[in-house]
């Protein structure tokens, strides 16, 4: 017996329920020995049905390739005899209650349980335009702009880069062909309608809100600027808008279902939860350090070994 | 409408846009036509990841990862997803253009199953073990899948497949699900994880189509990547085309890049031609370090020393040989082979990935979490904080923090194909006209041609004239009885990193005497800097970083570099590659941004800066035969 199992047993024996839990044992042996071992309801009688006995050869066959001689499996169905004994005793004496994984077990089950019941309804077209119809900002399709632009390289120019993209402008504004002005890029002249972040991703954030803060193009010699990007200076023409617009149902149908089935296991689980600590008052007695704090995430989370091979 | 459709005009689009806006369309259908703009013949970048790694891995879940594959591809959309100790995942410098979830074959989706109430395979006898909180308890269930997984045996209790074969199904489904023509790609794909006696020799294999083989190739199958090749083989004659991707190789102790095959055999002509064939693209870059080349096996490269990471797959076992793992000596090696045998099986172009196992790559040096779950999640464990209460001057780091701290924000596959769909992103893999970053977006061009010198890149027409009148990168340049080859290349900046600081072209050759040479040629310098004739080398831009604040000189480096060089030590005779690298200014590395944060001094055994960077695919030139 090792030392941590001593600790258990003395920390065990100055605990009330392990004080009733023996007192009942006991009496349940000096009941047993005085009426006999065949006394009893027909529940404690352990049947160890044929379909289980080929389970655990199957078992056997899975492991090993062949099939169990008489004795190996006698050896375990013995050993699964002792398991169900063991478990029903473990059960009646409540072992389970305070075993990590068992609770984690039972919980995951009983949550599958809940939300597989709530997953396996299908909504309907109704539900999902109710779904859509109360998260329009979700489902939204974005505005886009197409812009032109002409690029004054801060490599080539250096400083100078502004006050040449302000000449640029004005000769764009007279309607000089952008073409033959500005400086040879990898960055398009042209981009088709783009959303802002789109559009942020390879010009840099000043850029992007500039291009769609300005007002909707008169004419093909709007032109504005100059913006600032990493690349240097540029002006630009805004040449179409496509206006943020909410989506129909038909658009964004699988998501929305998706989303649906989501919520709703979501919801399933929480109601349950919900429901479940309404039998129960709850107390959570904080100690000292944690009292008045918000809890935060574990900065150093539990480590776990490292497996090696994989990665 | 993410970044696709910006770059979708490069060239084509200034007359169709300026079209558009001389007469606007309206009506939502003809809106979203105009959204799918038309192919650009000039080609567009586009940037993914073709490593990365789902709760269906057996070793992610057990690293306490969750996010499925559908998560994994809403966060390369854009999206948030947490991770597996809760912290909110969002790339900062915008979503992805396609990505291919690759989860471990091999036991794939056996964890979760194991960790389903009510699954068969729940009822394992060491189910408990491995889902304990005993640390010993789950190293001692878990080594059972790492034997099984380096010696290639299949654990008897998991021989029925049901559960790979629906894990296997949902990730196809997934894939196909989160496909958005023109906007988004998905790939089928799956990562091949034989590593005998840990030496790691895994392949990313990625599918062309929408459909798949029922159940993947794995190692339990067996080990021999020839024979992962040959079922690749049955499968196209079957319609069903693949390619496969070496993973970086610098874990697998000299092994990846062998002389020999995997019977101890000389290479031969049959086998290079098998694996050219099938193994197109290699890994240059990813979290686990850098592959391009080694200090010890490029002793004249003064950046060879970039995230180089020495150890073994999930193991403390240092590498001890570098040649055979390194994809410069590789390529060089296959010019020699091409010598021998007519046939090199190391023609392959590069590739960057996160291998992340998070569901969500790290590619941002100030937006970290490295790749390994529950393992990696804090600046203590990663060996960027030393433990609570300790400073540095008695910092010994413990169990995996020492390998981790060489881990880094790697990386991407740049592409450049007509548009963001399966067919035109899977034949720009197929034909490696790709390139590899170590995390920022940056684009490069590269074309080699006799003549095409007069039209640089930097403009439209010149472009179309090296697309016309040259080749790109990935492919070869058949020379000429005389005169000496163009190379024209362009490079551009991430917006969200910092300028660029110089091209270089890294040649390899073949000498007069049957031996590899190699030799690195600064090309085109930033801030008008000239290259040294004697040395090939740029003068110093002089840009720096103040490892305080990671604030970077604002006014060093260059958006943009572009350059038109003639290789000065050209022999016409000789067999030789040239591939591009492209070097940032610097800025600060990942430890110290997690130093900053935490407001303590930064790791000294670690390098404070890097110098992020961009690799092309070389382009081979094969000389014109002496008639």
């Amino acid at each position: 017996m090792t030392s941590g199992v001593t600790g258990f047993l003395k920390r065990a024996a100055r605990e009330p329920l392990v004080h009733f839990l023996t007192i009942g044992a006991a009496l349940f042996v000096l009941n047993g020995l005085i009426n006999g071992p065949d006394q009893g309801p027909e529940s404690d009688t352990i049947i160890i049905s044929e379909g289980r006995v080929r389970q655990i050869a199957e078992s056997f066959v899975l492991l090993s390739g062949r099939p169990p001689s008489r004795e190996e499996l006698q050896a375990l169905v013995d050993d699964f005899v002792s398991e169900e004994v063991g478990y029903r005793e473990a059960v009646a004496m409540g072992l389970d209650a305070d075993d990590t994984i068992v609770r984690r077990r039972m919980r995951q089950k009983i949550e599958f349980v809940i939300e597989d019941g709530a997953a396996s309804e299908s909504p309907t077209d109704a539900q999902l335009q109710a779904r859509l119809d109360a998260n329009p900002d979700i489902y939204r399709q974005p505005e886009r702009r197409a812009l032109r632009q002409v690029l004054l390289s801060a490599d080539k120019r250096g400083a100078a880069a502004r006050v040449d993209a302000e000449a640029a402008l004005a000769q764009l504004r007279d309607g000089a062909d952008p073409a033959k002005l500005g400086d040879g890029s990898m960055l398009p002249a042209a981009l088709p309608l783009t959303t802002q972040d789109g559009v942020s991703a390879m010009f840099g954030a000043e850029f992007a809100s500039a291009a769609f803060a300005h007002a909707a193009a008169q004419n093909d010699r709007d032109w504005f600027g100059p913006i600032a990007s990493p690349f240097g200076q540029h002006v630009l023409l805004v040449i179409d808008i496509s206006p943020g617009r909410a989506v129909a149902l038909p658009e964004v149908v699988d998501r929305l279902r998706a989303d649906w089935i989501e919520a709703q296991r979501n919801a399933a689980r929480d109601a349950f939860h919900a429901r479940m600590r309404e039998r129960f008052k709850i107390e959570i007695e904080w100690p000292e350090p944690w009292k008045s704090l918000p809890q935060t995430p574990d900065p150093n989370p539990k480590t776990r070994p490292t497996p090696e091979v994989g990665e | 409408m993410k970044r696709l459709v910006l770059a979708v005009c490069a060239a084509a689009l200034l007359t169709a846009c300026g079209e558009q806006g001389e007469a606007p369309t309206s009506g939502v259908e003809q809106q979203d036509a105009a959204a799918r703009s038309a192919p650009n013949p000039l080609n567009n970048a586009y940037f993914g990841d073709l490593h990365l790694h789902t709760r269906n891995s057996f070793d992610a879940y057990i690293f306490n990862v969750r996010a499925s594959p559908d998560e994994a591809y809403a966060y390369a959309k854009g999206g948030t997803i947490k991770h597996a100790t809760g912290f909110d995942m969002k790339l900062n410098s915008g979503p992805l253009d396609f990505l291919a979830v690759t989860d471990h074959s091999e036991y794939l989706g056996v964890l979760p199953a194991i960790d389903t109430p009510g699954d068969p395979y729940a009822s394992v006898p060491y189910a408990k073990d491995l889902f304990s909180k005993d640390p010993k308890q789950v190293n001692t269930a878990f080594r059972k899948f790492g034997d099984a997984v380096r010696t290639g045996q299949r654990m008897p209790e998991f021989a029925d497949l049901r559960t790979v074969k629906s894990a296997w199904h949902d990730i196809i489904e997934s894939a196909n699900r989160n496909y958005e023509p023109g906007k988004f790609t998905t790939l089928i794909g799956y990562e091949f994880t034989s590593a005998p006696e840990g030496r790691n020799l895994h392949r990313n294999v990625i599918f062309s189509g929408a459909t798949a083989p029922e159940l993947p190739y794995t190692a339990l199958e067996s080990q021999n990547p020839e024979d992962l090749w040959n079922w690749m083989e049955q499968q196209r004659a079957a319609g069903m085309e693949s390619l496969s991707i070496t993973h970086n190789g610098n874990g697998s102790d000299g092994t990846m890049y062998e002389r020999t095959k995997w019977n101890g055999a000389p290479v031969d002509r049959a086998w290079a031609e098998l694996r050219a064939r099938n193994e197109p693209l290699a890994e240059i870059t990813q979290v686990k370090g850098t592959s391009e080349t080694h200090p010890l096996l490029s002793p004249n490269d003064e950046f060879a020393g970039f995230e180089i990471m020495e150890w073994y797959i999930g193991s403390t076992t240092p590498i001890t040989k570098f040649d055979g793992g390194y994809v410069r000596k590789a390529l060089k090696d296959g010019m020699e082979f091409q010598a021998r045998l007519g046939a090199n099986p190391y023609k392959f172009g590069f590739v960057g990935a996160s291998d992340t196992h998070n569901g969500a790559g790290s590619y941002e040096e100030d937006n970290y979490h490295s790749k390994v779950g529950i393992q990696d999640a804090s600046p203590e464990r990663r060996g960027s904080a030393p433990p609570e209460g300790k400073d540095w001057t008695t910092y010994k780091p413990v169990d995996n923090t020492a390998r981790f701290s060489t881990w880094g924000a790697s990386g991407l596959t740049g592409v450049w194909a007509p548009e963001n769909t399966r067919e035109a992103i899977y034949a720009a893999l197929q034909r490696k006209e790709t390139f590899a970053t170590s995390g920022p977006r940056i684009r490069v061009r590269f074309f080699a041609g006799y003549g095409i010198g007069a039209s640089p890149l930097t403009s439209d027409e010149g472009v179309k004239s090296a697309y016309a009148n040259g080749v790109a990168m990935g492919a070869d340049l058949v020379g000429k009885a005389d005169g000496s080859p163009d190379f024209l290349v362009m490079a551009m900046r991430d917006a969200h990193s910092a300028p660029l600081q110089r091209l270089q072209i890294v040649k390899g050759w073949v000498d007069a005497a049957g031996k590899a040479q190699e030799k690195v040629f600064d090309v085109g310098c930033s801030d008008g800097g000239t290259i040294n004739p004697a040395t090939h080398r740029c003068a110093d831009n002089g840009a720096t970083v103040d490892v305080k604040t990671c604030a970077y000189s604002q006014d060093k480096g260059d958006a943009e570099i572009s350059a038109v060089w003639k290789d000065p030590e050209f022999d016409p005779k000789l067999n030789a590659l040239y591939y591009v690298r492209v070097l940032e200014n610097p800025t600060c590395r990942w430890s110290t941004w997690d130093a900053i944060r935490l407001g303590i001094e930064p790791n000294p055994a670690l390098q404070k800066t890097i110098q992020e960077r961009a690799y092309t695919s070389p382009i081979w030139f094969i000389p014109v035969k002496a008639s």
